[in-house]
């Protein structure tokens, strides 16, 4: 059975031996189509890879900020049910719950505050203090990020080890603003980490509760996972308990989503290129059996069935589709090299040096896989291209065939 | 019992209302050796036709060596062809990018025969018809007689108990039609294999043991 089909493919290959321009051109038309979409994969891929990677060395890609969802203006806080269920959601390493408030300074400065314990949001967040320490547990002291200790001191002299007053805005029973004042001790400072942390006051829970009255649950929960590659998983976790997720994971998104819509384009592109190689491999193939129309009738007459015939024409097309994936293959790297070595110094000369570091590596990236896929797509279009002709061979009359008579 | 060719009131209507043959019945014996002539336009070719399988009657029955021919069945007629009938050409029909003996092997490559013993049939075949020599040469570099020796080992590869010959000295001159017909008497002889020759010339249907006739689609003689 296996040997018959080799028979038949090596007879299709002298076929193809027989008519070597021909088959060359061919070749080189589903080529350039496959090159042209490995081309682009490599290059959405490689600008892909190094925007994420950029987003991963820059921003704070493990750590999640939770909400709960808004539906019809009323917002169902997040309750210790559901942080407990957090805690043991696979990856989590730790989770801080938190509630915001807003104080002010006596100088209106707005203080976006955020309740928290302290120890859940140390191992959350991994707090660097440039002076001071954490606030102690229902103690009046708060915690100044690295902006907003700068702010205030400039702007208002508080400086570490302070007591200042926090004016915390109340209503009366009229629904006139009443603010009451409330002293608090700036006890620690924390270090720059480029996130929204450097612009707010940690306070511990229960002291933020003895100052509001208390606390009906949290609006807020900070999240630490263990691996940047499983962020994604736990995002969508966390999602399906009917929470909103946030963080740096979402600029990755962002680039994705971005990236697909341009690969998108491009590819019409580059199936255009591949459908002109398929109809190149019909007009080769529908010649190539006009030419053997009296072949194929003798081989009919001599006892091939219609699927021998079938498959004499197929073999062909798929070995061009096999020589064209090859060739479509090496096109392709020599297009990304070409990117790499070529168009990397243009685009940073273009951009400016601060781009250099974004396109620190390739800009092209091609992986086995591609390869691969570039292969499969040059047999499938060699294949679906000969189709038509195969099907033609086969309603060829033998007798008339034979005699020439088509 | 019934080996060979039976046919029974074949008649065949083409669909532009020519009328190619008309209530024929015919008994060959297994090992006969026959010409089939008349003029052109006479039926002959579409007589052979349906003998191999490659065409249909409109109305009557073939049975070849006692088996009955379904027309409707493209399983059985590739089978036929496959196994019992071989075909010679006038224009001998070789594929022109296989050598000698891949033409001969070639019908045996639709039935499952193993590459070695494709090979080794169609190198015997080839010494048969004194082409030993010449195997591996390719069809335009043999003359016109020596194509036709391998066409007919190409029609004797399957073990074929038939072999239709389509006018097969039509394109030779007549020292090389006589040579050929010798070839194909001495398959007949040794071989015990059917021959249903199609001819013009009188003078080489008179070597053969039975002449059949054709005028306007009736079997006269």
């Amino acid at each position: 059975m296996i040997a018959k089909e080799m028979d038949i493919l090596r007879l299709s290959a002298r076929q193809l031996l027989t008519k070597r321009l021909r088959v060359a051109l061919t070749v080189l038309g589903i080529a350039i189509g496959v090159a042209a979409v490995i081309g682009i994969v490599a290059l959405s891929d490689g600008i892909r890879y190094q925007a994420i990677e950029t987003i991963k060395a820059q921003s704070d890609l493990t750590l999640i900020e939770i909400h709960p969802k808004t539906t019809d203006g009323v917002t169902q806080l997040i309750t210790e049910t559901k942080v407990e269920a957090l805690r043991t959601t696979p990856h989590v390493l730790a989770v801080a719950p938190a509630f915001s408030d807003s104080y002010s300074t006596k100088k209106q400065t707005f203080l976006q505050v955020v309740a928290v314990r302290g120890e859940e949001i140390d191992k959350v967040l991994n707090l660097k203090y440039t002076s001071g320490r954490a606030f102690v547990p229902g103690a009046p002291e708060v915690v100044f990020g690295a902006d907003l200790k700068d702010r205030l001191q400039r702007n208002e002299g508080i400086r570490m080890g302070d007591i200042f007053t926090a004016l915390i805005r109340e209503y009366d029973e009229n629904g006139m603003p009443v603010d009451r004042q409330v002293p608090l001790t700036l006890v620690g400072t924390l270090g720059n980490r480029d996130d929204q942390f450097d612009r707010y006051v940690l306070i511990d829970m229960t002291t933020a509760s003895q100052i509001r009255g208390g606390q009906k649950g949290y609006d807020t929960a900070f999240i630490r996972v263990d691996d940047p590659d499983m962020v994604f998983g736990v995002v969508d976790q966390i999602t399906a308990q009917g929470l909103e997720v946030s963080g740096a994971f979402e600029q990755i998104k962002a680039v994705n989503q971005f990236m697909d819509a341009i690969l998108i384009v491009f590819m019409i592109f580059a199936v255009f290129a591949l459908f002109v190689g398929g109809l190149m491999i019909t007009t080769t193939m529908i010649t190539s059996v006009y030419e053997r129309t009296r072949e194929i009738g003798i081989t009919m007459a001599i006892g091939a069935s219609e699927n021998d015939v079938i498959r004499l024409v197929l073999y062909e097309c798929l070995l061009i589709g096999i020589i064209g994936g090859i060739v479509g293959d090496i096109l392709g790297y020599l297009f990304t090299v070409v990117l790499n070595t070529v168009g990397k110094p243009f685009i940073i000369a273009r951009m400016g040096p601060e781009f250099s570091s974004i396109f620190g590596n390739e800009i092209a990236k091609i992986s086995p896989e591609m390869a691969v896929a570039g292969m499969a797509i040059a047999i499938v279009f060699s294949l679906g291209a000969g189709l038509y002709p195969a099907v033609k061979a086969t309603h060829l009359n033998p007798v008339e065939a034979i005699r020439g008579l088509i | 019992m019934n080996n060979g060719i039976q046919t029974t009131a074949l008649s065949k209507q083409f669909a532009n209302g020519v009328t190619a043959l008309t209530d024929i019945s015919l008994s060959i014996r297994q090992g006969e050796f026959i010409a089939l002539v008349g003029r052109s336009g006479s039926g002959k070719s579409t007589l052979m036709n349906i003998l191999g399988g490659l065409d249909a009657p409109t109305t009557g029955s073939v049975s070849i060596n006692g088996k009955a021919v379904d027309y409707k069945d493209r399983k059985n007629l590739i089978d036929l062809r496959r196994t019992q009938v071989g075909f010679v050409f006038q224009q001998f029909n070789l594929i022109p990018s296989l050598n000698a003996r891949e033409n001969v092997a070639y019908p045996l490559l639709f039935n499952y025969t193993p590459k070695e013993e494709r090979n080794e049939r169609a190198f015997r075949l080839l010494e048969m018809v004194g082409l030993g020599e010449r195997s591996d040469h390719l069809p335009h570099q043999m003359s016109g007689g020596e194509q036709q020796r391998v066409a007919i080992a190409r029609a004797m590869a399957a073990n074929s108990s038939i072999i239709l010959a389509d006018e097969p000295t039509g394109n030779l001159d007549s020292k090389t039609s006589a040579e050929i017909y010798a070839l194909m008497r001495t398959v007949n002889k040794e071989k015990n294999v059917t021959f249903l020759i199609v001819t013009h010339e009188r003078e080489l249907a008179s070597y053969c043991d039975r002449i059949i006739e054709l005028r306007d689609g009736r079997v006269i003689a």
